[in-house]
């Protein structure tokens, strides 16, 4: 029983892919609504079956799927964010023409790809989820197929995507040669053994965090991010600024935490993603500072948001690193579909002096972006200060005190560059005459429910820290 | 037999990567390069490898030198490299071919680790029963991939309906 129940959220996502693919192929509806209520359905169906295996658990194929709590509570997440995707872009894509039926097919496939990554200790797997998810996004970055950024976008992050994927696959191969076995924990226990501390193992490993390391968008290899955050469709960057981040901190926690535990590797990788995580927070704080367009701008916050996810790898904090990504997950959903609501018909609003005033003329956009910019920020009582504050006290219990330094100096610098969308939009006269049309009932379902979860998650966090203390229990290291 | 084989093949080998360096035509190049791949797979067959040859044959002179044709008719690249380039590729062709010899010598010499370390042979039969027991999961996600990667291709350049 166990091995089809453990792959039937799976299949629920993947089967929903394809008949909505043959739907949009064969039946070609004119508006694409029914497809993305489908798309809604698997989802929800997706998310009834995780439910069913909650602290049960299932695997298939020896242990190769393996549903333990970690994985289906990434797979709730991924289900949130894909479900929010899908609401914001139900206007969007029509309005930007690029309607195409496609889309809630590919997203769905992307989705399949997180859950594969999440749900396997095998790297092979891994890596065929992880090409899963990045195939289908460079289709659904490129998806604005009239505009010239949209296919920038696409190019970019297929090249720069391929030529991570390469390294990635070097780094298994590698440590294969050094462990053996692709098995995760197998992986681990070849660095603590005896002879562990061999050079292949480390090459190996050094590699694939690169590989990782450019599809999560960490300091030295992030310079595809803003370019394509900004030229792909808006539903689709939010989908990106959360999926494929959430997907790869679990693979990458997975990997290094166990690995980090031993006392003479902390040594090399612990310094080595030390600096990176330094310069992340530091180096896409400093750049968010000059930029003028607002997605952009959300890019660069969202670079920063990684170097405060691999602090809390590097502290070995899952229940940190998980709660601020659920908290993340509502905040950068509200962000961008307030970024979403700034549009109308073949227009975009996206530069900063197209904020000014905003806050007068729409009071009800304007606050709920205040609100998820502040936390943004990191500002009590939302959820976006009790997130930064579990990362950085674990951290400081770990003796990572400069690196909480540099946080808090990153934190300090990104509050000037949220506040001052909020200073703009309800302190400066509008530059020019912005006409909104704002008849978008989804967008604003979803800034609502981003709303909740936002203030839920920083006022009353109990019940969701105990979820996810289970999750992680579940965590065989 | 074995060795008369192995000769024919090798000096068709070396014959068509010569030829593909030499000719003026892409085009012929490229078929110069299907026609040394499909001597290498048959090397490879010598060697005990089946699997290795048939994979050598139809992913190598089959997948990817047909992609490399297409590329070379849709691109119609007119001039060769710019001459004031040419002489720094030369170098660098050298250095790469030294670079190659210091490495055919050392595995000459059987003295890298791990080299001269041979497994049992592996026929496509245990690939098989790999493919479909141990690695079922990974082997039909694959198609999952394969199916994004289609989709995803014919979403970005089809036409638009009216």
């Amino acid at each position: 029983m166990s091995a089809y129940a453990a792959l039937v959220p799976l299949l629920i996502i993947v089967g929903g892919a394809i008949f909505i693919l043959l739907l949009e192929a064969f039946w070609k509806p004119a508006s694409k609504t029914p497809l993305a209520a489908l798309a809604l359905l698997a989802a929800a169906g997706c998310g009834a079956a995780c439910a069913r295996l909650w602290s049960r658990g299932a695997s298939a194929f020896g242990g190769m799927l393996r549903l333990d709590d970690l994985a289906l509570a990434f797979t709730v997440i991924f289900l949130v964010a894909v479900a929010f995707t899908i609401l914001i872009a139900l206007k969007y894509l029509p309005r930007q023409n690029a309607d195409f039926g496609e889309f809630y097919g590919l997203l769905l496939l992307a989705l399949s790809g997180l859950m594969v990554m999440v749900s396997s200790p095998n790297l092979i797997v891994v890596l065929l989820g992880l090409e899963i998810l990045s195939v289908s996004s460079y289709a659904l970055a490129g998806l604005k197929r009239d505009d010239d950024r949209a296919t920038e976008a696409a190019i970019k992050y297929f090249l720069m995507g391929s030529f991570a994927s390469a390294f990635l696959i070097f780094g298994l191969a590698l440590l294969y040669g050094a462990a053996r076995s692709l098995e995760m924990p197998a992986v681990a226990a070849s660095f603590a053994g005896p002879s562990g501390d061999s050079l292949l193992g480390l090459a190996g490993l050094v590699l694939v965090i690169i590989g990782f390391g450019f599809k999560i968008a960490l300091v030295p290899f992030h310079m595809w991010t803003p370019d394509v955050y900004q030229g792909a469709p808006t539903p689709v960057t939010a989908f990106f600024a959360v999926g494929p981040k959430a997907a790869g901190f679990a693979v990458l926690f997975k990997l290094v935490a166990p690995v980090g535990d031993q006392a003479f590797r902390s040594a090399k990788i612990q310094v080595v993603l030390g600096i990176v995580a330094g310069l992340t927070m530091l180096v896409a704080s400093l750049t968010a500072l000059r930029q003028k367009n607002i997605k952009r701008l959300l890019a660069y916050s969202g670079i920063a948001n990684a170097g405060y996810l691999l602090v809390a790898v590097l502290s070995g904090d899952g229940v940190g690193l998980m709660f601020f990504l659920a908290v993340y997950l509502f905040m950068s959903f509200g962000a961008f579909g307030a970024l979403i609501a700034m549009s109308r018909a073949g227009e975009e609003f996206h530069d900063l002096d197209d904020f000014a005033g905003i806050g007068a003329k729409y009071p009800w956009l304007g606050a709920l972006f205040a609100v998820f910019l502040i936390s943004l920020a990191g500002f009590p009582p939302l959820g976006g200060f009790l997130a930064k504050y579990y990362i950085f006290a674990a951290a400081v219990h770990k003796g990572l005190t400069p690196l909480v330094l540099i946080g808090l100096l990153a934190s300090l610098i990104s509050a000037y560059y949220y506040l001052r969308i909020v200073v703009f939009m309800y302190m400066r006269e509008p530059v020019r005459n912005i006409e909104l049309d704002l008849d978008v009932p989804a967008v604003y379902l979803v800034l609502f429910l981003c709303l909740y979860g936002v203030l839920q998650l920083g006022l009353f966090p109990g019940r969701i820290l105990v979820f996810l203390k289970q999750a992680l229990a579940s965590l065989v290291l | 037999m074995v060795i008369i084989v192995f000769f024919a093949l090798a000096v068709i080998c070396t014959g068509a990567v010569l030829g593909m360096i030499f000719s003026r035509n892409q085009a012929t190049s490229a078929l110069l390069l299907v026609l040394a791949f499909a001597a290498l797979g048959g090397l490879f067959g010598l060697l005990g490898a089946p699997f290795l040859a048939v994979v050598q044959v139809i992913i190598y002179a089959g997948a990817i030198m047909v992609l490399f044709i297409f590329v070379i008719m849709m691109i119609n690249m007119g001039q060769g490299i710019a001459p004031e380039k040419k002489k720094g590729i030369i170098v660098l062709a050298c250095a790469m071919a030294i670079v190659l010899l210091i490495e055919l010598v050392f595995a000459g010499r059987g003295s890298l680790p791990g080299a001269g370390v041979t497994g049992p042979g592996v026929t496509p039969t245990d690939l098989g029963r790999l493919l479909f027991t141990t690695y079922a999961y990974p082997f039909e996600l694959t198609s999952v991939l394969i199916l994004a990667a289609l989709v995803g291709a014919i979403a970005l350049v089809k036409k638009r309906e009216p």
